[in-house]
């Protein structure tokens, strides 16, 4: 803990990335205190006022106040992106370890099947399975998960296929070292950071990719706040002036994006033995 | 003397150089000089600085460093201080460094033959033909055979020998005044490395240049080198005449890294003396007959015959060296009496059970008597589990013990292997090479084996490290009485640790027989250039005949 906190001191990356996950978190717990208005509630008289003082961030088209649907948005697209990477990587690290680990012909298979959802454009993809499954946040989640997985499972791959050769591992197999224990004592803990580092960029990713999901009409649905969704709204006002439509969610994404980014570095070095006591 | 010294080709003096302000000296108050036609040579461990003093001269430092004190002088002119365009054609010009490793030192996307050319563009006014010609011209004289076709290689077409070779054409392009060869032959093979060094000494004197030989062998000093310099943190503790200081070094550090050179006294007598050994009837603990490795090469339907038809055993007690130079298949045999390959023919048996047809599971509780210590300290600790994590592993193949007893024999094998036992919170990192190698070797131990396969056991060690290794390795077998196999190049360890010796070449062993009849009377001819190529820390006649000639010539003067 001490580590962390002088890690923290040192690094002013690793102190924006906490500060901007806290007002996201805050965002999350306390959006009913944070605004005035209500989030889905249209009032058509107040459609695209500029930003002022009832309205911070203006009003879009329906006329819902900019500022209390960002702070709501909040809850859907971090649940939907963290919710979407953590399921990818539960999945994604244990199979990218074993297809590393056997290469027999069932790995062989996987990876397969990997060419093949990746190879799917990624909004095709996501409209057919929504359409097949309705147009749920859960499901949105769902599609990203199935995008995330081949991406984890063969970084871990390509971890394993080095990693396993390493004179360490041959060292443990002579002391008797189960191929269990080597897989998940020696070489996972060895593979794990890029997969870490990517966590925090895929969920940005995942933030984008909701947002354009709900751009092409396969995502979350108005007047669902959310803020790939509230930038595509925007988008078609932008031409005419009314720049506050796109550009505050827009901003959102980007602090979201940024604050995950942060905080893979912070845990990187901190997962690194081999860098921790130089911090 | 004094007079060489007044015309001295390099002249360094007083040199200081730190990183930064109220950063301890990287180098302090270096002084020495190098005439034409002399060999210096620089001896220290790893951290002394010795690296840093060669690119020092080349002026050269890593990021953050500067020269706080001295000047370093070319047969009298100052190099330092002048502009940039000036000391690029110092560097390579009039000092060229020969570094370590030469395959790294290559480009490998571009031919060596353009390689050489393009040095000798960027220091001499010809043309792209001419250059090529030249270049093919000093392959010829670095004695590379087939010169035309091996300026068309790759450097990962080349041996590690060869790629060396290409290094030392490169540095001597412009006719260098003063050469620094950093660690050159490293990683080298002993035969090569004489080859190599041989041919350095030769056209530096063919060119009248004087070397800089920096190196943790003194054997090479020995060998080659008119003067050494000792250099310990940073300074130069003592720099004598390579005679002179064979036969009686001044300063204490200077004898300690001497005996620690010079081959351990005793070889280690053969337990036959021991009643109890020769009353045991005569079943070898360890029995390899007509073992086989094949390597399919990818892409065609041929093999390398790896191990090819090895047969050996090893009694109780005794312990065997398997030498012979990279790619003999030494290790190879190594991996398959610990299962990390699976043989392709012939038998292994282990007190009466063979090895080779068991099965894993049933193989895995053998382990417990058949342990191995890898060759690269490093690598073969997995660096995000801490020392006592390390030590523990293999422990694991004894259900008996409880966590408490596992502790307990933690603690105890660190001690065993004279390591502090604050240690065992520690992460491989952090510790020195010799440190990682004695965690290796008590992780082997920790099972307390019947039978222990060292590979290299004194590879890429400090002078005095290894030689505490090799004691330690010896010791812990007298105590443990285990039988070993130990793979190495490093004759001198064998010498005292081996009661026997088998030479491979080729994945065939070639000759056996006890350590003391290999050494003195070996039958064949690979044998005896093995053991020729061995650099012992004495003068050879012909160093001395020009040490006495040159003392009488400056007495002259």
């Amino acid at each position: 803990m001490t580590r962390f906190i002088r890690y923290v001191s040192r690094h002013p990356g690793a102190m924006v990335g906490l500060t901007l996950l806290a007002l996201q978190i805050a965002s999350i717990l306390f959006a009913p205190w944070l605004t005035f208005y209500s989030p889905e509630e249209a009032d058509p008289l107040m459609s695209l006022q500029p930003p002022s003082a009832a309205h911070w961030f203006g009003t879009d088209v329906s006329g819902m106040d900019i500022y209390t649907r960002i702070v709501y948005a909040t809850r859907i697209n971090l649940l939907i992106s963290i919710v979407a990477v953590a399921f990818a990587f539960v999945v994604g690290v244990p199979i990218g370890l074993l297809i590393g680990f056997y290469r027999n012909w069932m790995s062989a298979l996987v990876m397969r099947v990997f060419d093949f959802i990746q190879s799917f454009p990624v909004f095709v993809l996501g409209m057919a399975l929504v359409s097949v499954m309705g147009q749920e946040i859960w499901n949105v989640a769902i599609v990203l998960a199935v995008l995330f997985i081949p991406m984890f499972a063969r970084l871990i791959r390509a971890e394993v296929l080095s990693l396993r050769e390493r004179p360490y591992v041959s060292a443990a197999r002579c002391s008797g070292a189960t191929d269990g224990s080597i897989m998940f004592r020696h070489i996972l803990p060895n593979a794990l950071t890029p997969a870490i580092v990517q966590v925090s960029i895929s969920i940005g990713l995942a933030i984008l990719l909701t947002a354009g999901l709900s751009f092409v009409g396969a995502g979350v649905r108005m007047p669902t706040p959310e803020w790939g969704l509230m930038v595509s709204t925007g988008a078609q006002q932008m031409i005419l002036g009314v720049w506050w439509v796109a550009l505050f969610p827009g901003l959102a994404i980007v602090i979201s994006v940024l604050s995950f980014a942060l905080l893979g570095d912070m845990v990187k070095d901190l997962s690194d033995p081999t860098t921790r006591e130089r911090l | 003397m004094s007079d060489r010294n007044s015309t001295a080709l390099l002249k360094v003096d007083n040199l200081s150089v730190d990183f930064g302000e109220g950063t301890p000296q990287a180098l302090s108050n270096i002084s020495f000089s190098l005439g034409r036609d002399e060999i210096l040579g620089i001896v220290g461990e790893t951290g002394a600085g010795k690296s840093l003093l060669a690119r020092s001269l080349l002026n050269l430092l890593p990021e953050g460093g500067r020269f706080t004190s001295g000047d370093i002088r070319l047969e009298g002119e100052t190099v330092l201080g002048i502009s940039e365009a000036e000391q690029r054609k110092i560097r390579g010009g009039r000092i060229a460094l020969i570094g370590t490793n030469a395959k790294a030192l290559l480009s490998p996307v571009e031919t060596v033959g353009a390689q050489i050319a393009r040095v000798l563009r960027a220091h001499r006014d010809c043309s792209q033909k001419e250059a090529w010609k030249a270049a093919v011209d000093l392959m010829v004289q670095v004695g590379i055979v087939n010169p035309e076709r091996r300026a068309k290689a790759y450097p990962h077409e080349l041996s590690g020998g060869m790629a060396q070779r290409i290094v030392i054409a490169m540095a001597m392009v412009a006719g260098p005044d003063v050469v620094l060869a950093d660690d050159a032959t490293l990683g080298l093979d002993a035969t090569i490395q004489v080859q190599v060094l041989d041919l350095l000494v030769k056209r530096c004197r063919e060119l009248g240049a004087g070397a800089v030989l920096i190196t943790h062998d003194l054997g090479i000093v020995a060998h080659y080198c008119d003067r050494v310099a000792i250099m310990k943190e940073g300074r130069i503790v003592e720099l004598e005449e390579v005679g002179k200081f064979l036969a009686a070094p001044k300063e204490q550090y200077g004898r300690a890294l001497l005996d620690a050179a010079r081959v351990r006294p005793t070889p280690m007598v053969a337990k036959v003396e021991d009643p109890v050994l020769e009353k045991q009837p005569e079943t070898p603990l360890l029995d390899v007959r007509r073992l086989l490795k094949l390597f399919p090469i990818a892409g065609t339907p041929d093999v390398v015959r790896a191990i090819d038809d090895v047969s050996f055993s090893v009694k109780r007690g005794e312990t065997l060296a398997l030498v012979g130079e990279s790619g003999s298949g030494k290790t190879t045999v190594g991996q398959c009496l610990v299962r990390l390959l699976d043989s392709d023919g012939g038998g292994i048996t282990f007190d009466g059970a063979d090895i080779t047809t068991m099965p894993a599971a049933e193989f895995r509780a053998m382990r417990r008597r058949i342990q191995m210590v890898f060759q690269e300290p490093y690598v073969a600790l997995n660096p995000r589990w801490p020392v006592k994590a390390l030590i523990a592993e293999p422990l694991r193949l004894d259900p008996t013990l409880d966590r408490a007893a596992t502790d307990k024999r933690v603690r105890q094998l660190i001690d065993l292997v004279q390591l502090p036992a604050g240690i065992a919170e520690v992460y491989p990192h952090q510790l020195t090479a010799g440190e990682q190698k004695r965690v290796g070797i008590a992780r082997a131990l920790a099972t307390r084996p019947d039978f222990v396969v060292f590979d290299e056991p004194t590879t890429a060690l400090d002078i005095r490290v290894r030689a505490q290794i090799i004691d330690l390795v010896r010791d812990l077998q007298a105590e443990m009485g285990m039988s070993a196999l130990f793979i190495t190049h490093d004759l001198n360890s064998v010498r005292s640790l081996a009661h026997r010796v088998a030479v491979m070449r080729y994945g065939k062993i070639v000759e056996e027989g006890d350590t003391e009849m290999i050494f003195s009377a070996a039958k064949e001819d690979y044998t005896k250039a093995l053991l020729a190529a061995e650099l012992p820390v004495e003068q050879g006649t012909a160093q001395r005949d020009r040490a006495e000639t040159r003392r009488l010539a400056g007495a002259a003067v």
